[in-house]
């Protein structure tokens, strides 16, 4: 019988061991392709019907400009905050399992972070394509509303540029809070969104105190959507730098 | 395996308990560590150590490459062996036994006669 | 040679809580070891420490001669497989043997295939489904089939019944006789484990009680039975284990014997007989054995 001792690895080179935490991700696509998909389709169908039902029930006279409310509209928000879900189970579960796999936290945390960037990029895609069709078929033949509402801008450009931004804001916002979750668990998280909440109610109070609502309002005016927008990167560049400092110094436990 | 004596004593022990019987023949190839270790299941290096107070006693000689055989002349080595360590192993610890149950030797030398009769 | 572990005065405190104190030793390459102790000892908290899962409060660890702390080149060559390993929720079994291989180098896909048929192991349920049995053969199955050059496994067994676990000790022996790799095995079913081991450790308290070969600890100590004015007589002043007894009879552990004391014992009327590893074990972690079955 032949005896060959397991020889050690050649190094993996660092981009095969940050793509393959990426691949990780995908490689069950039900939670981050699937199911989000599925809701979505559900909604929207949903909203077919309803729109359906008004538009029938209305005289050809009436139903001009009958949907125009729908434009603001915000049933395709739910993707969002189900980014920020999935990038919080994603990272709470394939972390301990990817560790025991002997990858380190640092190639975890970049190679998620791959993958919520390739997430972004599949649901702008796919929102782009259907906030086409919507324009193009004149929402649906009934004018409404449900992928390309006024908030994401006007033009095609300027909502996949929003679309984007938002979807990258949430997984990253997303990635911070499961960072928080992994290291001191449920009261981790209690604290952290006391903390946020803190924040904001500080900030509120601060502007209403020196009495600047309306300037906060002109500011927000002047920036536009597209403004709003490119600022909530720098919010998400923190949420990743935060998410990956955390997760640095994170220990997989059992469930506490 | 039991645990009153070494693992690997036990291992040599049956090895050569296979050679006496003819099981193991001489100049046969005996069965490698990794195969004594997966019957015995027990670990290689265990397994190893068993085979090797063999090799050291010229029981069994390793061929380059080959694997392990049984030495010319083992099987009455060993058998030798034995019979030297018989009185010792056996006749001792039945005298004592007789003894304590007050069993004399006469006694003792007709039951053994008696049974060597009747098997 | 350098070997594969090398610990020094390792020690990780949480709070108050001393889970590993002052902890050295050294892991020699392509041996299996058996890290055994009580539950709760520290065995876990060590086998995350030398993975780097865990910060050391102090001390140093090298692994293949360097820090195992966020390092890829040494990470990549370890697989821990944990009492409850956790996948992810929405997997199949066949999707963790499917990205298993990305991570391993020396992943044998024919071996996983045979290990999945062993423990009939269903591939495409999903995760959440399985029982516990079954979870802790896709632990096993990944823990064997990646090879690892130094692969952990953390009491791997939990809800695997008795003809599994033989599977288990069965394919690794003979997998490690094949492809020799520094196994080290964390366990409180010793006596099942004990002929398996080349090299026993045994934590108690967060501190190093035992670093001996398992063969020379097997032989460590014996049980002396008898009346007990004969067997008081016969161990005099030697450091006794353990002490039970019934009526006029005695029964005591002691310390290994050389042969010329065996003779004397038997001499005396007394009768020697074997202390397993696990009994040995337990009387050193002075632990009642019930509660060593209460856990198994």
């Amino acid at each position: 019988m032949t005896t060959t001792t397991t020889a050690l690895a050649q190094p993996a080179s660092p981009l095969k061991r940050i793509t393959r935490v990426t691949k990780l991700h995908f490689a069950n696509p039900w939670t981050t392709l699937g199911l989000p998909w599925i809701i979505l389709g559900v909604i929207f169908a949903g909203s077919l019907t309803i729109w359906w039902l008004i538009y029938s029930a209305l005289s050809p006279e009436q139903r001009e400009g009958a949907l125009e409310g729908t434009e603001f509209g915000g049933s395709s928000f739910f993707i969002f905050i189900y980014m920020m879900v999935v990038a919080i189970q994603a990272i709470s579960i394939t972390f301990p399992f990817a560790l025991g796999y002997g990858v380190t936290r640092r190639d975890y945390y970049l190679g998620s972070a791959l993958a919520f960037i390739a997430l972004a990029v599949i649901y702008t895609t796919g929102l782009t394509v259907l906030g086409a069709i919507e324009k193009a078929t004149n929402g649906w033949g009934m004018g409404g509303t449900m992928f390309a509402p006024i908030y994401f801008g006007e033009s095609a450009p300027e909502r996949i540029f929003v679309t984007f931004v938002l979807f990258l804001f949430f997984l990253f916002f997303g990635s911070a809070i499961a960072a928080v979750w992994v290291r001191w668990k449920a009261t981790g998280v209690t604290m952290f969104f006391i903390i946020v909440g803190a924040l904001l109610v500080g900030l509120i109070a601060l502007t209403t105190f020196t009495d600047s609502w309306a300037a906060v309002g002109s500011t927000l005016v002047d920036l536009g959507v597209l403004g709003v927008a490119a600022w909530s990167l720098v919010l998400t560049a923190i949420s990743g730098f935060a998410g990956f400092v955390l997760l640095r110094r994170a220990t997989p436990r059992n469930a506490a | 395996m039991d645990d009153s004596r070494p693992i690997f004593a036990q291992v040599a022990e049956n090895i050569e308990n296979d050679i006496i019987s003819g099981a193991l023949p001489e100049e046969g190839q005996a069965p490698s560590i990794n195969e004594f270790a997966a019957f015995y299941r027990i670990n290689p290096a265990t397994a190893l150590k068993g085979v090797n107070v063999l090799v050291d006693a010229g029981i069994l000689y390793k061929k380059r490459g080959i694997g392990m055989f049984v030495a010319a002349g083992a099987q009455e080595q060993l058998k030798g062996a034995r019979r030297d360590s018989f009185s010792s192993e056996y006749v001792r610890p039945l005298l004592a036994e007789a003894e304590k149950l007050g069993i004399d030797s006469a006694q003792l030398t007709q039951m053994i006669a008696k049974e060597a009769n009747n098997s | 040679m350098t070997p594969t572990i090398e610990v020094t005065n390792l020690s990780k405190h949480f709070g108050k809580v001393n889970a590993v104190n002052d902890v050295s030793f050294t892991v020699e390459e392509n041996k299996i070891y058996g890290l055994l102790g009580r539950n709760g000892a520290g065995k876990t908290t060590l086998m995350q420490l030398l993975t780097g899962q865990e910060f050391a409060s102090s001390g140093t660890i090298s692994l293949f001669g360097q820090p195992p702390v966020e390092n890829a080149k040494v990470l990549q060559n370890t697989c821990f497989i944990k009492e409850s390993q956790r996948y992810p929720e929405d997997f199949r079994p066949k999707d963790v043997f499917k990205t298993a291989p990305w991570f391993f180098a020396n992943w044998d896909q024919e071996f996983a295939d045979r290990l999945i048929a062993d423990f009939r192991l269903p591939l495409d349920r999903r995760i959440k489904k399985l029982s516990r049995g079954q979870l802790s053969s896709i632990g096993v199955i990944v823990g064997l089939a990646s090879r690892a050059p130094l692969t952990f496994f953390d009491e791997p067994y939990l809800g695997l019944d008795a003809v599994a676990r033989q599977i288990f000790y069965d394919r690794l022996l003979e997998d490690y006789a094949t492809h020799p790799r520094t196994v080290i095995l964390s366990t409180h079913l010793i006596d099942e484990v004990s002929n398996l081991l080349e090299h026993v450790l045994v934590i108690d308290d967060g501190k190093l009680l035992i670093n001996e070969d398992a063969e020379t600890l097997r032989n460590r100590a014996t049980n002396v039975v008898g009346m007990k004015t004969a067997v008081e007589a016969f161990i005099g002043n030697r450091e006794v284990l353990h002490r039970d007894g019934i009526g006029g009879l005695s029964s005591v552990t002691v310390a290994g014997l050389s042969e010329s004391e065996r003779r004397d014992a038997h001499a005396a009327g007394l009768e020697l007989s074997p202390v397993s590893l696990q009994q040995l074990i337990i009387e050193l972690t002075r632990t009642e054995t019930k509660e060593f079955e209460a856990s198994a």
